[in-house]
């Protein structure tokens, strides 16, 4: 299914890279975004366990992050183990300011390449790209 | 197909209903109001230099537009103000499909102001959370 749903959404693009995105071990443009996607909605699991009365603001925003790296894995035909994290590397800050901050600055990162990664895509992925990349900077005014 | 011209005529209706929207508010809302109209009116005007560049005439605004419902009071213009964002952060995202470099740039930015106008009045509105998933996708 997920696959059929790439296809059609790649077929008024003929030409270049068509096919590539049929093939799941072909790399895609995307790839790193999909990866650091889930490793940002990793961050807020571990800050969320860490610091539970910050639980309320940051599940939305988690949730947001978990729902761009699956509609990312959909559009570029990757698998649903695709979206599983691997463990955030380093423990967050111990105290709820500076782990908000610590969020804030993955945010604000993560708006970025975003944004440049709507900025190189072709026409069909922007929609989903420019969504991610002003959810991001949404989320950073709900952290300040 | 997204068009500079559809995204005049909703930058046209944005200035029109903060128009509105700023008669029902006070404080610090009323700020926020006034500095969003504002960008609204810089975006505008940026569309209109565009078209005329394109060598077309930019359409006028409507003398008035129909607002999808009555603003009585702070809690309705707040309300106008959220969905005014939202529409227009919209119309914004599917102008990306039909631009690029500098234009796909310019219509990010507003995608992403529209946003985070809408968040900033979501708050002031009390309604949580404050942000949407999608931001700028219709439904």
């Amino acid at each position: 299914m997920l696959r059929a749903t790439a296809a059609l959404a790649a077929a008024p693009l003929a030409g270049c890279g068509l096919f590539d995105r049929e093939d799941p071990e072909r790399d895609d443009p995307l790839d790193p975004l999909l990866a650091a996607t889930v490793r940002l909605a990793a961050e807020y699991d571990a800050v969320i366990a860490a610091q539970p009365a910050l639980a309320e603001r940051l599940t939305p925003l988690r949730d947001a992050h978990r729902a761009h790296a699956k509609a990312l894995a959909q559009l570029i035909g990757r698998p649903a183990s695709s979206l599983s994290a691997s463990p955030v590397p380093s423990s967050p800050p111990g105290d709820p300011s500076a782990a908000l901050a610590h969020l804030q600055a993955a945010e604000k990162a993560g708006q970025d390449q975003a944004a440049a990664a709507c900025l190189a895509a072709p026409a069909d992925r922007t929609a989903l790209l420019g969504s991610i990349t002003a959810a991001r900077a949404t989320h950073q005014e709900v952290l300040r | 197909m997204t068009t500079a011209a559809e995204v005049l005529a909703a930058e046209h209706a944005a200035i029109y209903a903060y128009g509105v929207i700023g008669a029902h508010l006070t404080g610090a809302a009323a700020t926020a109001a006034r500095d969003a109209e504002a960008a609204h009116r810089a975006r505008r005007d940026a569309l209109g230099r565009q078209v005329v560049a394109a060598g077309a005439t930019p359409t006028p605004a409507d003398p008035a537009y129909a607002l999808p419902f009555p603003v009585t009071d702070q809690a309705s213009a707040l309300r106008l103000a959220v969905q005014t964002e939202e529409r227009t952060g919209a119309v914004w995202r599917s102008a990306l499909a039909t631009t690029s470099g500098d234009e796909r740039q310019a219509a990010l930015d507003a995608l992403v102001d529209c946003a985070i106008r809408a968040t900033r009045f979501r708050r002031a509105a009390g309604v949580t959370p404050a942000t949407v998933t999608f931001p700028g996708r219709p439904g």
